[in-house]
């Protein structure tokens, strides 16, 4: 039962916050200052996701170079700088991680 | 959804909007496949899983809700960090609203529904070209469909058969890269990198947090820190 609630309650959420200036609102309405600090919302959003997606595989801060998650990362981050299409960055993140779990295993 | 204004013109951004999209999609569908696993692995039944990808549309929200069903936490703590993560179409919403402003609500509320950060990126590198601006929407309308069809399909299959994946696959992380391929191009001033690096070493600091407060704090302080840097800048 609570979670047909949360299943709602999350496509509200996913909904409102998409179509807020689409639909409902003009952000030229809002203080600058509002702008300002959405203009960081992706970086540091995405940062939040990702950083300890690299750096905490199972739950712990591991930044030594046993952890292939991070150094994968570090190669998918290497080619993002220099290949525009996501779909490379993202099948070389996952080809250095599978390389790198075969040398360690 | 056919009306006049529907011309070949409209056909061919349309169509330009389905393949644009397209090498996005080795990206979507083992992230939607995860997303289908991780709702059922939180003990939703496969039924809950597909509808809450229907109804929310969102990878990382539906991620969240699954961590947070598992976790059996509160649906109220549980919607607030769909909120924060969701806080970034907040932003995408403010960017696109200038071009779709002319677009009466049937056109406005499905782009917004189908917008996701892919769709974003792409949509307003599109309107940022020369040319006749007139049926671009039509263009966001293809990569939104396109991707909804796909990504709908992987969860689908993620939530029927996901179990069956043994973990040594390590996929994952294909949700970890999926953000990091958006996470790069996003950081393009002192500032960006500023937002960035904070929320990331928050992120890790806080992780101790319950109900997954680490994202929401670690977003709020990379906001912050990218705001000081930029004013600091200004001076």
């Amino acid at each position: 039962m609570s979670e047909w609630l949360v299943i709602l309650g999350a496509g509200a959420v996913t909904f409102l916050t998409r179509a807020s200036f689409i639909v409902f609102a003009d952000p030229h309405k809002f203080p600058h200052a509002f702008r300002v600090a959405l203009a960081f919302v992706p970086a540091s959003v995405l940062a939040a996701i990702v950083i300890p997606g690299l750096a905490m595989p199972h739950g712990t801060v591991d930044l030594s170079l046993a952890n292939p998650r991070m150094l994968a990362g570090v190669a998918a981050v290497g080619v993002a700088l220099k290949v525009k299409n996501p779909l490379v960055s993202i099948v070389a993140g996952m080809a250095a991680l599978w390389g790198l779990q075969a040398l360690g295993g | 959804m056919l009306s006049n204004r529907q011309t070949p013109n409209a056909r061919s951004e349309f169509l330009a909007g389905c393949r644009d999209i397209a090498p996005v999609l080795v990206g979507t569908v083992p992230f939607g496949f995860v997303a289908g696993v991780a709702a059922v692995g939180a003990g939703m039944t496969p039924a809950q899983g597909i509808a809450l990808s229907f109804v929310a549309f969102s990878g990382i929200a539906q991620l969240v809700v699954a961590q947070l069903v598992a976790a059996q936490s509160p649906a109220i703590v549980t919607l607030a960090a769909v909120l924060v993560v969701s806080l970034r179409f907040l932003m995408y919403s403010a960017a696109l609203s200038p071009h779709l402003a002319h677009l009466p609500n049937r056109w406005r509320v499905p782009l917004a529904y189908l917008m996701t950060d892919q769709g974003f990126a792409m949509g307003t590198q599109h309107y940022g070209k020369a040319g006749d601006r007139y049926h671009r929407h039509w263009h966001l309308l293809g990569m939104g469909l396109t991707l909804y069809v796909v990504w709908q399909a992987a969860v689908v299959a993620g939530a029927i058969a996901g179990a069956q994946v043994p973990a040594s696959w390590s996929l994952d992380f294909v949700v970890t890269l999926s953000f990091l391929v958006l996470l790069v191009p996003a950081l393009r001033t002192r500032a960006d990198l500023a937002a960035a690096t904070v929320a990331g070493a928050v992120a890790l600091v806080a992780a101790g947090l319950p109900y997954k407060l680490a994202l929401v704090v670690a977003s709020l302080a990379g906001i912050g820190a990218g705001v000081i840097v930029e004013r600091g800048h200004r001076r």
